[in-house]
């Protein structure tokens, strides 16, 4: 062709960059390009160059509001796509990994400094996790019959609320109180509460909708569960 | 809000949603989400094929949010060229793009409209573009937006733009030269 010496100055990979960011490629063109992106860093700095030079174009289109249903959507979607494996995964299975040690370490820690200070009766204490993955951490102060619950590896979700309950001798759970993903909550727990409240009862963690009634068991996903036990 | 305020908030969400958080991730749906959906939009066409990819955009942003690197690119851009890529996706697996009718080159004139949102955008960034694109020949602009707005492959321009292929890639990567020249000047 006779503009071969036009486009002479691209090299072969910025060539690809520049039509893959503009988006003309299909079928094992624009395969190979995903490819390359995904192993070799200097081909994907290459793209995002191209994404930068062409997104100011991008301000020209007018916004328009998504339904508002389908942020719900995503919302649903969200666990299944965490189960997902993949590389990228790994990585945030470690960084999630550092928050949770240090979450716990945290409420470990805070468990400690407080019970040692202001109580000779041994605290219980108890994790609530979901397949090894800690959500909660409660501790029960038997002296002053509260329960202090602090957030771990809990992701929130903004249209639910965590409830947590305790599991009565006859099986039936009891609703504790609501619980927060951005901070400690502690909870006086009723004379009726704190009797039941011994080593080996099970809590659980529900997600609840706003004023959802709790005299009759969870009516949401029970997400945790965890045993008390004697710190 | 403007727009140093509007990268940094982004920027922040996109390093929370890494570690796993949904309420960063609301946080740049809350305030991408509009500008996003009407790239989907203006690239499939209808609202149903655009809610889905809008999803999908979602749930990349979600996946890859611990890549992004925000000395590399801003994160508008970042999120842009997410949703213009899974939109394409979803047009190349039907395929086509929404719009493949014929293009008269002088018909886009008129259709060059001055930029308005700076609120994702630096307006010195839009005017640069604006005006390196305007140093381009009448098809290859017409061209390049018929790929970037429309999301069209060089077989569909070539298409609407009733010319040869290998010409049609021609005006691509010659404009393509041109545009990167001129925006490093």
């Amino acid at each position: 062709m006779s503009d071969v010496q036009d486009h002479s100055e691209f090299s072969g990979d910025e060539l690809l960059a520049a039509e893959y960011a503009l988006g003309v490629l299909a079928g094992p063109d624009r395969a190979t390009a995903e490819r390359r992106m995904a192993r070799d860093h200097g081909f994907a700095a290459l793209v995002a160059a191209w994404e930068q030079r062409l997104a100011p174009w991008a301000a020209e289109i007018t916004e328009v509001a998504p339904p508002p249903d389908l942020w719900d959507r995503i919302v649903a979607e969200l666990p299944a796509a965490r189960a997902q494996g993949g590389g990228f995964w790994q990585s945030l299975a470690f960084w999630r990994g550092f928050a949770i040690a240090g979450a716990l370490a945290t409420a470990c820690l805070g468990a400690l400094l407080y019970f040692g200070a202001v109580t000779q009766q041994p605290p219980l204490i108890a994790t609530v996790e979901s397949g090894g993955r800690p959500l909660f951490v409660a501790t029960i102060d038997p002296k002053r019959h509260t329960i202090a619950v602090v957030p771990a590896a809990y992701i929130p979700d903004p249209t639910r609320i965590p409830e947590l309950w305790l599991i009565g001798a006859d099986g039936k759970p009891r609703a504790v109180g609501p619980l927060r993903a951005d901070r400690t909550v502690t909870i006086a727990l009723p004379p009726a509460l704190a009797d039941e409240a011994k080593s080996n009862v099970a809590l659980a963690v529900s997600l609840e909708p706003p004023g959802a009634p709790t005299d009759n068991g969870p009516t949401g996903p029970v997400i945790g569960q965890g045993i008390l036990t004697n710190l | 809000m403007d727009l140093e305020a509007n990268r940094k908030l982004l920027a922040a969400a996109l390093a929370r949603i890494g570690t796993g958080d949904r309420n960063a991730l609301q946080t740049v749906y809350r305030l991408t989400s509009a500008k996003l959906f009407a790239v989907c939009l203006r690239i499939l066409g209808e609202r149903s094929a655009a809610e889905d990819a809008l999803q999908e955009v979602y749930m990349t942003v979600w996946r890859k949010a611990a890549q992004f690197n925000a000395g590399l690119a801003s994160p508008m851009t970042w999120l842009i060229a997410i949703a213009r890529n899974r939109a394409i996706d979803f047009a190349r697996a039907r395929g086509s793009s929404r719009n493949t009718e014929p293009i008269e080159v002088a018909a886009e004139l008129a259709d060059d409209a001055p930029m308005a949102d700076t609120t994702m955008q630096t307006a010195q960034d839009q005017a640069r573009l604006h005006q390196c694109l305007g140093g381009l020949a009448e098809r290859e602009r017409t061209a390049l937006r018929g790929a970037f707005f429309d999301g069209n492959t060089y077989e569909e321009l070539a298409e609407r733009m009733k010319v040869p292929l290998g010409t049609m890639k021609s005006w691509i990567r010659r404009a393509m030269l041109k545009l990167k020249s001129c925006l490093e000047q």
